[in-house]
């Protein structure tokens, strides 16, 4: 049985979540629970411990998708997942530059664990507020557009949206598989 | 293209680090409430990430107004001058009156030093302000001093000199974070002794607590002095892990990491995988 691992992480509220629910073939296991101080106002209830959603595409194969919390202080998680992962998506909220510095934070984190294929994946793109690509990808600490990872809009509802993100990460892990 | 935003959610150093970087060139307007609930506007232009001008005034009259005011040219004057130099239309204010030589280089730098860095250092402590960034080629040739300074050394400078840190306790580095370079090189931007004794633990072993202790100094200003060397891009906050926290709100995590077993080793995934799993995707 070959099986991916896709891990997607981004900060809260990005849609990690409903990302792995569009996609999913199995109902999503609901770590959901009652958020609590400023992730409130964003949302009522926070991803916990994790989300883990699966997609049997034929006999043998599968992808395996592992959502993590939003918030830092579930890291000593994100620290088994990595270590194990093939590749991972990092969603940011493009209307939201106060969840920048935190998108980056997580993209150390994962980066000094574990060198694997990334992408971007913009959501709120449709947003009046929303930052271009471009100045989101300065505000993440791209100074150089030689060294962009792929980077995507996303909506996260929209099974044809995620499905797009996801074959984009897949071709960005094959061209790392051959290099 | 515009941005907007507000200091809450992305400060004003880490927006000067952004324009700098991106080498930006317009006109940064800034709105803040002051206490007494009026709306005061603040302007910045950058010209390729350099800051050229600040007023709190857009008719191009604050420079004048300043060096009337220090008694240096009367504004007759000055408005003379730009009259019949026709050089003016492209020139700064500052190096054209330099050039005539009502002005010598020394005030022109306090000059630059009060329309920018003072004022840009009073800005830092704004807890509450909205900003735009306006894309624009226009500068305010009459608000210039022709002297320029890149968002990083104002930075610097004026976090160095920052009385409240108020506006950026939640933005400061993890006590139980160390540091990690994004350099390859020393830095070459000019650090002083405190910072350049911080950047001898960048190495992302030695958490920020550990390092007070060893500097014998609060761990309150070495989480400043981190912040000045993140926030101008010389280092990246590095992360330990944290252990399992037992301090969750009616959550299960026993639960959710038995419905999902540690996964075993990472194998290496065949090419036919790929093309299986993007064919399917496509279809659906």
């Amino acid at each position: 049985m070959e099986n991916m691992r896709l891990i997607v992480t981004g900060t809260v509220g990005a849609g990690k979540s409903t990302f792995i629910r569009s996609i999913s073939e199995i109902e999503v296991v609901d770590t959901d629970t009652i958020a609590t101080d400023e992730t409130a106002l964003l949302k009522t209830k926070t991803t916990v411990a994790l989300d883990f959603g699966r997609l049997q595409f034929s006999p043998e194969m599968a992808l395996h998708l592992y959502g993590t919390p939003g918030q830092s202080r579930f890291d000593f998680m994100w620290d088994i997942l990595i270590r194990k992962a093939h590749a991972y998506i990092l969603l940011v909220a493009a209307h939201r530059p106060r969840d920048f510095r935190q998108a980056r934070k997580i993209m150390n984190f994962m980066n000094q664990r574990a060198q694997i294929p990334m992408i971007i994946g913009l959501t709120y793109t449709d947003s009046p507020d929303a930052w271009s690509e471009e100045d989101v990808c300065l505000a993440l600490g791209y100074m150089d557009e030689n060294h962009l990872p792929p980077i995507v809009k996303v909506n996260p509802t929209q099974r044809d949206s995620v499905a797009n993100a996801v074959i984009v990460l897949v071709h960005h892990l094959m061209q790392s598989c051959v290099a | 293209m515009t941005i907007t935003g507000n200091f809450t959610d992305f400060s004003l150093p880490e927006l000067l680090h952004f324009l700098d970087h991106g080498k930006k060139t317009g006109l940064l307007a800034i709105e803040l409430l002051s206490e007494n609930s009026k709306k005061q506007h603040y302007y910045i232009w950058l010209h390729q990430g350099r800051i050229v001008a600040a007023a709190d005034r857009l008719d191009e009259k604050g420079l004048t107004l300043m060096i009337a005011q220090r008694g240096w040219i009367s504004e007759r004057v000055i408005s003379r001058v730009t009259r019949i130099c026709p050089t003016f239309i492209n020139t700064p204010l500052g190096l054209s009156l330099k050039s005539q030589g009502l002005l010598q280089p020394e005030q022109l730098k306090l000059l630059f030093n009060t329309q920018v860095i003072r004022q840009i250092s009073t800005l830092f402590e704004a807890e509450d302000a909205l900003f735009t960034f306006k894309p624009t080629t226009n500068m305010p040739i009459a608000e210039m001093t022709g002297l320029s300074m890149t968002g990083t050394d104002v930075i610097l400078l004026s976090l160095r000199s920052l009385r409240s840190w108020k506006t950026f306790a939640d933005k400061l580095p993890d006590p139980t974070s160390g540091l990690s370079s994004l350099i390859a090189k020393q830095p070459q931007i000019p650090l002083n002794p405190e910072e350049w004794q911080l950047w001898e633990f960048v190495n992302g072993e030695i958490s920020l607590h550990h390092i007070a202790t060893h500097l014998r100094i609060s761990l309150e200003t070495v989480q400043q002095i981190a912040f000045r060397l993140i926030v101008v891009g010389l280092v990246e906050e590095h992360f330990m892990v944290a252990s399992a926290t037992s301090n969750l709100a009616n959550s299960s995590p026993a639960v959710a990491l038995a419905a999902v077993q540690q996964p075993p080793e990472k194998p290496n995934l065949s090419q036919s995988f790929f093309k299986s799993l993007v064919n399917f995707l496509r279809s659906k």
